[in-house]
């Protein structure tokens, strides 16, 4: 589903973002990429999602080489691709109703199918009851599975979480993880970038470490150690 | 297509209305440059009816002695009519110029009363030329110049108006050379508000443009709104100069036509038959102009 081969990114002017990462995610996986801050992980996402562009090497995203993808691809790529970021966040102006829907509209999606495709996914994130409150009236949990409800609307075969929990107290860190067990449970490819120890350790899925721009580590079902 | 159309333009006039203040004084601005260029354009159509009203009345006056015969007269008429320079000659003979005078100076019992002294009439006949264009009475006097006539000639007068003619052309030359430049600089002014105005519609939507990209909106559909958005400036300058200029000139119209004795102007008139194309000309060049200036904003401030 997603392969890395050889891939360096370095930021003007010098800063090194990865260095040399092989990495090959097979369909369906959960995988954990964990690591201090400042080695490379958002960058290894932001790669996956072609928000950067990698300086070398080759990135294909279900047998598509998006390596020197152009401009006018990049749109088709991430209505496959499904995004959570922590500073990724809801519009306060609109309603979960209309922050979902938002998705939608920008992508041409008719109006009737946005009716229909809303409900399904608020009811994913069990927020099918909130659809006309707006952000400051939920939880930091309940926002970021308004988010996550957000990344779902295109049905992607893959999503990239980074940090999704970083703001958030135990129990909604926990909704949130079990929110992507479950979304990876009907089939979606999930990439979940963290810090959390607790979080990695209790999930026992893959769990790809970083360090200094490099994977030093790979093991299925493995733990957070540092 | 057509649903993303319309959410464009729903989104366009959302950002008008978000940045309410800016949008006003981005179309204030765009109205003063309109506004200058239809002043301009009014001056150009006053000015010429002016021109051609004062040539029509400039005529030279050719004085013959009083010892010139009719025929000689007769001569110099039909040799003048002959030549198609001339609009018309008209024939004062010596008792009518006298009788004129006369009347001119009835109250002037002095000037009369020297008439008198002078014994017999001092007037010669006339001939009053009027020429199809000003600038060929040169020409129509050099043709009197010869040996046929030059004797019988007292003295040939211009009538003041040729200085009028230069005079209105020279002030409406130095009038619209300062208001292309007026115009120049409001456009110039015209075109770093928008692209602010642009910058700071960038600005305020950027959340929603960091998602819409990260959700898969094509840059186009990203583009379009701000794209629409600088076309409601242009077209809502348009019509605000429009609702200007046309009352204004129904209102000036009619005083104008009393100023030229009656004649019209044709002002209201040539913008009633023409305001398609005149609004829709400035219409178009504000827009393209508009849109340089929001492409170049983009370019620099939107990473798509
Ligand atoms: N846009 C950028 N420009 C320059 N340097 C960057 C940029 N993004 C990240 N970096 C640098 O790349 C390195 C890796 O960053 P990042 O991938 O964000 O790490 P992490 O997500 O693990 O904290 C850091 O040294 C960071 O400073
Ligand atoms: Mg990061």
């Amino acid at each position: 589903m997603i392969h890395f081969k050889n891939v360096i990114k370095t930021y003007p002017p010098n800063i090194v973002g990865i260095r040399n990462v092989n990495l090959h995610i097979r369909p369906g996986e959960f995988v954990s990429i964990v690591g201090q801050s400042g080695t490379g992980k958002s960058t290894l996402a932001k790669l996956m999602f072609a928000e950067e562009t990698a300086t070398s090497g080759q990135i294909a995203i279900g047998g598509w080489d998006i390596t020197r993808i152009s401009q006018h691809d990049v749109p088709l790529l991430r209505r496959q691709i499904g995004v959570v970021f922590q500073d990724f966040k809801l519009l306060p102006r609109k309603t979960v109703f209309e922050n979902v829907a938002f998705a939608l509209e920008v992508a041409g999606t008719p109006s009737r199918r946005i009716k229909e495709i809303v409900p399904q996914v608020l009811k994913i994130v069990n927020l099918h009851d909130k659809g006309d409150r707006y952000p400051k009236q939920l939880s930091g949990g309940e926002q970021q599975r308004v988010v996550v409800a957000r990344s779902l609307v295109h049905r992607p075969k893959i999503l990239v979480a980074d940090e999704p929990t970083g703001n958030l107290d135990a129990i909604h860190t926990h909704e949130i993880i079990d929110l992507l067990k479950k979304i990876n449970e009907f089939g979606t490819t999930v990439v979940l970038v963290t810090h959390n120890r607790e979080v990695v350790n209790a999930l026992k899925k893959r769990v790809i470490l970083v360090d200094g721009g490099e994977i030093v580590s790979d093991v299925e079902e493995g733990r957070y150690k540092i | 297509m057509l649903t993303s159309s319309i959410r464009s333009v729903k989104f366009a006039f959302q950002s008008f209305g978000r940045n309410f203040w800016l949008s006003i004084i981005t179309v204030s601005m765009l109205v003063l440059t309109l506004v200058t260029i239809n002043l301009l354009l009014v001056l150009q159509i006053v000015a010429s009816k002016a021109v051609s009203f004062a040539e029509e009345r400039i005529e030279v006056s050719v004085y013959f002695f009083p010892a010139a015969t009719e025929d000689k007269i007769k001569d110099a008429s039909g040799y003048l009519r002959g030549l198609p320079q001339v609009r018309d000659v008209q024939v004062i003979t010596a008792d009518e110029a006298l009788s004129r005078f006369k009347e001119r100076h009835a109250a002037d019992a002095t000037i009369l009363s020297a008439l008198d002294e002078v014994g017999g009439s001092p007037f010669g006949p006339t001939l009053v030329i009027k020429a199809k264009s000003a600038s060929d009475f040169p020409l129509i006097l050099d043709a009197l110049d010869n040996p046929q006539f030059r004797n019988d000639i007292r003295e040939k007068d211009f009538s003041s108006y040729e200085d009028i003619v230069n005079r209105i052309k020279a002030t409406t030359e130095r009038v619209q050379l300062f208001g292309m430049g007026l115009a120049a600089v409001f456009l110039l002014i015209a075109i770093l508000i928008v692209f602010n105005t642009v910058r700071i519609a960038l600005f305020v939507h950027r959340e929603e443009i960091a998602i819409m990209k990260l959700v898969g909106a094509t840059n186009a559909f990203i583009r379009s709104p701000f794209l629409i958005e600088c076309f409601l400036y242009s077209l809502f300058a348009v019509a605000i100069v429009a609702g200007i200029v046309f009352p204004a000139v129904a209102v000036i119209d009619p005083s104008m036509t009393t100023f030229f004795g009656g004649e019209s102007v044709g002002l209201l008139s040539y913008f009633q038959a023409n305001w398609y194309v005149v609004f829709g000309i400035q219409l178009a060049a504000l827009t393209v102009i508009n849109m340089v200036s929001t492409t170049l904003a983009m370019r620099k401030y939107l990473k798509v």
